[in-house]
């Protein structure tokens, strides 16, 4: 009998990586190796009046802007280009990079970088939210430090609020979190044969190749990019890798020796981008019976001192801001706000956790004022087959939450324990609820990306799997290989898909927004099924493959209306917790989880993901404060920015439900961002439940539930 | 460079402190993090540096009929599996880093790093524990409490070396160590607790109560506790309000990226509530 | 520079440097073995781990100068051992391994635990791990590697 996609194999990559043969970017050889670090500049916002450095002995180079070369820009390319290589003239964040010593011995380095001394002229700076609306640092993006300004509208919210008897206000906010990779950030970069090569951990080899190839003044041919093994990424990895390729790849033209640049690990906690911070003001109309005619949001996220990737979070925020519920009048006002923080960007989730966040808690305080209980509140407005989203587009899914709820319940005895825990007894559950639109926003795919992928066969009858998503923890080059050995019905030993290399492999597109198995996996589907039938044509067979949009998907982009998603994952989980009455510790005793991932490739490998992006949600919601003060992340070693250990928390119960997507391989969705959602305000609607008291912020931290149980 | 020593006796460990002021590492986990520098080059280290961990003088757990002797090498794993020493301190420092930190860490490094927030302080604190210096003039024994004189502070001669750390052999009929750490393992202390009390037919023949992490050192009131010891459980009961303020007083916590002030004290003296309330209930 | 004489996965060596030098980087840079990892340098994550006289420690916190005449284990001399190849392939059945930066860390605190304790429990598991941090698998599949090594290494441990 044939093999159900589902059942778990090994990993292809597990052998080596278990027995520490695997090579990470900081684990290779190179001959004549060189050590690049960058200098930075340490204010928040000032005019660098002289940069001094010493004397440089043979063989040093303090390279800057002025190395960059002829007609090459001092811009990175990224989705916007406003992030310089090298501090321009204003400096507008704390740590921006001023240039970068390069040589031999690291501790020479460390000593001429002692050396380097930088006058600047102090500026006024703004650091929240609020200080960047109110210009208090002046203008650092456009008339009114916006980067992104958005409303959706769906139905007649003015008409919504005519009707309501009651109208409830509040605010949420969401904290910074560090994605804390295991393996710091890190690339090498040297030139061979006429090309500009970096060999990178990242996300996108394709965007790094993008974004220096202005800088280089240099056709993108010139740039070839290897991707390393990843020792995690989520998110981190996506857009950082080209800030710090930027100025290796100017030191490698003028020194042309192979040069490495990894960050240590407090270089990494206090100099790369984290998730963005995020606040949302409500005004929930309700009438008479307490159900919800119009709902008013106002969501900020501090999107730092550079673009980068904010809106296309920002836009991820809002349109996650109804959860799973459909709400007939909805207005939501969007803003990416500049500061002069450290820019903030992507991390698994995108600004759905931030935005399902503020709704689930939003969502259970109207229940609880209305002393009705969060899981029977929420249920009425569940989203169905056929409802209209926040864009205005249309939910295609067969939504099956409540099944999902169910087994959830089952699984964890839930009903039996929320009839023994009273609220504010010490002890509660907590239950969310939550989507995930899985890809590229809207028609992302189709307009920017563009997947191409190809398959080859060799004589020897081994087949090649060529693209540019790249195995970061997450399995594909295990479900890749997978996929297509169920369709080509050999054993999966014959496929292998390498770390890409972008002068061998076709662009399938970003290692990003969970698109890569359901995108490109569907991708590798169909080009093992024309494998399969052109398999005899020859002895080597080329197939390549693009990207094929979805029909009845619409959207369109400037108005951001109609199918922001061509489907969703979704999730709910369960937390049980007991909270400690003398020093608010908070114990989690359970945890249960159902996800619809459409169909699972390896449930191994999907419980993996579940399993980590739950904890990792879990530490987002209660353990990991990231307080950013003067410019400075205050948390910047292991010992204080505060992730879990095996012992914080309890194993988990992981199910599973099938809901086949016709546009995935095997009917997979997109899961590893789905799988982070719903963990922070599960644990804080449980908290809320065992303190019998309201909490309007992540993380949840002791200190903030002694604050909460003090209120009043 | 740093310039690094690896005496082979506890005698020559003492002409090198004494000549070369080299400070001692033992198991290193303080220093060879405070110092750290960036990968692939050395530690950071301001003075010359000499190893003392593998001092077969000192590497030793010690019984006693009155103390326990805990050589200064002495790991903290050894001094959690050695089923001698008293109970409070093995959970204090089981409750430290993770296994293969306690196998490098010693209990003499984290007094000698006297930093607020060492997890065995308070507990050491609370049991009268005693520290051995010795210099190539002899050897001399203080109490912990004098050792300790502020963050990084101690009464540490430049020709003196540790060589151990003297604990009374007594019982206790309540004992109490909580440390409220910033997660559930390998944590640091945001602070802690500790409780030791001697409770005989109804009266407190003895009391201790130390605090970690709660001020510039680990605070301790032997004037207070006397103030306790005698009373009968009824008493306690009476007078615990007008003793209590003395705590309010002596617990002067602040903030930082671990913790704030404000948790730090009113946890500390919920603690302190609840042991002393374990006290009157058992009896 | 001092010559400083120990036991390298069972094989005398040598090797000259400055006394305060990290153990990690005298195994990574000067001698190649990489599958000990640098996660963090200040002793919180366990990528770096050893074994040094049988003992688990974080390589990142030892001076060089304080390995002479010890012996030190690193994955590379245990992978090929009945015990190296019973955790790892336990890890690979369970999902143990994701990025994999923090697995051989967790190989080796695994070895550690199952050397003197070859039937832990859930909870013992979880504290022999948790001195070594992993971000990508939340543990579980972790936990129930090191599970099933116990189980399947009846004798070896
Ligand atoms: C990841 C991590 C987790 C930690 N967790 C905890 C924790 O939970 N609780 C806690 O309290 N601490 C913790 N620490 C701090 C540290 O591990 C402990 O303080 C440990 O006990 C220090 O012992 P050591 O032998 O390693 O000290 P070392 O680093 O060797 O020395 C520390 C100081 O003591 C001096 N010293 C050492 N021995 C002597 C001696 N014999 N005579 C004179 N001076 C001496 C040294 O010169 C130095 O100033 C942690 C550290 C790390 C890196
Ligand atoms: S690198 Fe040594 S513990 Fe992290
Ligand atoms: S597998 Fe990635 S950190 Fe553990």
């Amino acid at each position: 009998m044939k093999k159900r996609i589902s059942d778990s194999i090994r990993r292809v990559d597990a052998f080596d990586k278990a027995g520490g043969i695997t090579k990470y970017i900081s684990d290779m050889d190179f001959e004549d190796l060189q050590y690049g670090r960058l200098v930075r500049a340490l204010r928040s916002h000032a005019r660098i009046k002289s940069i001094k450095s010493p004397k440089l002995p043979d063989g040093y180079y303090f390279i800057t802007k002025d190395d960059i070369p002829t007609g090459g820009k001092n811009e990175i390319q990224q989705i916007s280009n406003d992030w310089p290589v090298f501090v321009k003239d204003e400096v507008l964040f704390y740590g921006e990079t001023v240039g970068m010593l390069v040589g031999p011995d690291r501790q020479k380095i460390l000593d001429l970088e002692d050396a380097i001394s930088i006058e600047y002229e102090e500026l006024e700076e703004a650091f929240s939210i609020d200080e960047g609306l109110a210009l208090k640092s002046g203008k650092i993006y456009g008339e009114d430090n916006c980067y992104g300004d958005y409303h959706l509208n769906k139905g007649d919210v003015k008409k919504g609020f005519a009707e309501a008897v009651t109208v409830f206000e509040e605010e949420i906010n969401t904290g910074y979190q560090e994605h804390v990779y295991m393996e710091p950030q890190g690339l090498v970069g040297y030139y061979e044969n006429g090309k500009y090569v970096i060999i990178a951990s990242s996300q996108c080899p394709f965007y790094i190749k993008k974004a220096i190839s202005p800088v280089l003044n240099t056709d993108q041919d010139n740039i070839v990019i290897k991707q390393a093994t990843t020792g995690g990424a989520f998110g981190g990895k996506e857009h950082f890798p080209d800030i710090i390729a930027a100025p290796l790849a100017v030191a490698v033209d003028v020194i042309r020796k192979p040069i490495q640049v990894v960050f240590d690990r407090k270089e990494d906690l206090s100099f790369t981008a984290k998730r963005h911070p995020s606040r949302g003001i409500f005004r929930t109309g309700l009438d008479a019976k307490g159900n919800i005619v119009a709902m008013d949001v106002d969501v900020t996220i501090n999107a730092g001192a550079y673009m980068s990737c904010s809106n296309i979070v920002l836009q991820r925020a809002i349109f996650s801001i109804n959860s799973v519920y459909d709400i007939a009048n909805v207005h939501v006002h969007g803003r990416s706000v500049a500061t002069n923080a450290f820019p903030s960007d992507a991390f698994r989730g995108f600004g759905a956790p931030q935005g399902l966040f503020l709704a689930e808690m939003h969502m259970s305080h109207i229940a609880r004022n209305l002393g009705i209980s969060p899981v029977e509140y929420k249920r009425r407005y569940f989203m169905k087959k056929g409802d209209t989203t926040i864009t205005n587009g249309i939910m295609h899914d067969e939504v099956k939450l409540e099944e999902m709820l169910e087994k959830v319940y089952a699984a964890g005895s839930i009903e039996e324990k929320l009839a023994e825990y009273t609220p504010g007894s010490g002890r509660g559950i907590g239950i969310s609820f939550y989507q995930h639109g899985a890809g590229f926003t809207g028609n992302g795919e189709q307009e920017i990306i563009k997947a191409k992928l190809k398959m080859l066969k060799h004589g020897d009858g081994n087949v090649e799997i060529l693209l540019s998503n790249v195995e970061m923890g997450q399995g594909l080059q295990t479900t890749f290989p997978k996929i297509a050995a169920q369709v080509l019905e050999i054993p999966i030993e014959m496929i292998s898909c390498d770390n890409p290399d972008t002068s061998k492999v076709p662009n399938s597109g970003p290692t990003v927004a969970s698109r890569s198995l359901m995108v490109v996996g569907k991708l590798v589907e169909r080009a093992s099924r024309e494998l399969k039938e052109r398999w005899d044509e020859d002895e080597e067979v080329e197939v390549l493959v693009n990207y094929i949009h979805p029909e009845g998907c619409e959207w369109d982009q400037a108005t951001l209306q109609g199918d922001a998603y061509p489907t969703y994952g979704w999730g709910v989980c369960a937390i049980e917790v007991e909270v400690d009455p003398a020093t608010a510790e908070v114990e989690t005793k359970g945890i249960w989880t159902a996800h619809d991932v459409g169909v699972a490739i390896d449930e191994m490998i999907v419980h993996g993901q579940v399993n980590g992006g739950v904890i990792q949600a879990l530490g987002y919601g209660s353990l990991e404060k990231l307080d950013y003060k003067d410019g400075k992340f205050q948390q910047n070693t292991l010992a204080d920015y505060i992730i879990p250990t095996s012992m914080d928390f309890p194993m988990m119960s992981s199910q599973l439900i099938e809901n086949p997507y016709e546009n995935g391989p095997f009917g997979a969705k997109g899961l590893g961002e789905l799988v982070f959602d719903g963990g922070a305000s599960a644990f804080a609607d449980a908290v809320e439940y065992a303190i019998g008291k309201k909490v309007y912020k992540i993380p949840v931290t002791p200190e903030y539930i002694m604050e909460v149980k003090n209120r009043d | 460079m740093v310039k690094t020593f690896h005496p082979r006796t506890l005698e020559e460990a003492l002409k090198i402190r004494k000549d070369e002021k080299a400070i001692p590492l033992a198991g290193g986990t303080d220093l060879m993090v405070r110092f750290r520098s960036w990968a692939g080059t050395q530690p950071d280290f301001p003075w010359p540096v000499m190893f003392i961990n593998h001092l077969s003088e000192i590497r030793y757990i010690d019984i006693q009929p009155k103390e326990i002797r805990i050589g200064a090498g002495a790991t903290l794993s050894e001094v959690e599996q050695c089923s001698e020493v008293p109970k409070v301190l093995r959970t204090a420092v089981s409750q430290m880093a993770a296994p293969a930190l306690r196998n490098l860490g010693t209990v003499a490094g984290n007094i000698c790093n006297a930093s607020p927030a060492g997890d065995t302080i308070s507990v050491l604190y609370a049991l009268n524990a005693r520290v051995e210096l010795t210099s190539l003039h002899g050897a001399r024994q203080i109490s912990i409490m004098e050792f300790i004189s502020g963050p990084g502070r101690k009464d540490l001669g430049d020709d003196e070396i540790m060589t151990a750390v003297m604990i009374p052999i007594e019982s206790f009929t309540h004992t109490l160590y909580r440390k409220v750490g910033t997660r559930k393992a390998n944590a640091l202390s945001k602070l802690s607790f500790c409780g030791l009390a001697k409770i005989k037919a109804g009266r407190i023949d003895d009391i201790r109560l130390s605090f970690g992490a709660v001020g510039p050192t680990v605070v301790r009131s032997v004037e207070t506790e006397k103030k306790l010891i005698g009373l009968s459980i009824e008493k306690l009961k009476e007078l615990y309000s007008e003793i209590r303020p003395d705590y309010v007083a002596m617990v002067q916590p602040i903030d930082d990226q671990r913790s704030t002030a404000v948790y730090r004290k009113q946890v500390s003296l919920n603690l302190l509530d609840q042991y002393i309330e374990s006290l009157t209930m058992e009896s | 520079m001092t010559e400083i004489a120990f036991v390298l996965n069972n094989k005398k060596i040598s090797v000259e440097a400055e006394g305060a030098t990290r153990l990690l980087d005298i195994l990574r840079e000067d001698l190649g073995l990489t599958a000990v990892k640098e996660g963090c340098g200040e002793g919180e994550c366990g990528a770096c781990s050893v074994l040094k006289d049988g003992l688990l420690v974080n390589s990142c916190m030892v001076p060089i100068g304080t390995v002479a005449g010890c012996s030190i284990e690193t994955l590379e001399g245990l992978r090929n051992s009945d015990e190296g190849r019973c955790i790892i392939d336990a890890f690979a059945d369970s999902g143990a391994v994701q990025c994999g930066f923090c697995t051989p860390g967790m190989v080796m605190a695994s070895i550690a635990l199952l050397r003197v304790n070859a039937h832990p429990t859930i909870d013992e598991i979880k504290v022999g791990l948790s001195g070594n941090l992993c971000r990508c698998t939340g543990y579980d599949m972790i936990i129930k590697g090191v599970q099933l090594a116990s189980e399947r290494g009846e004798g070896i441990w």
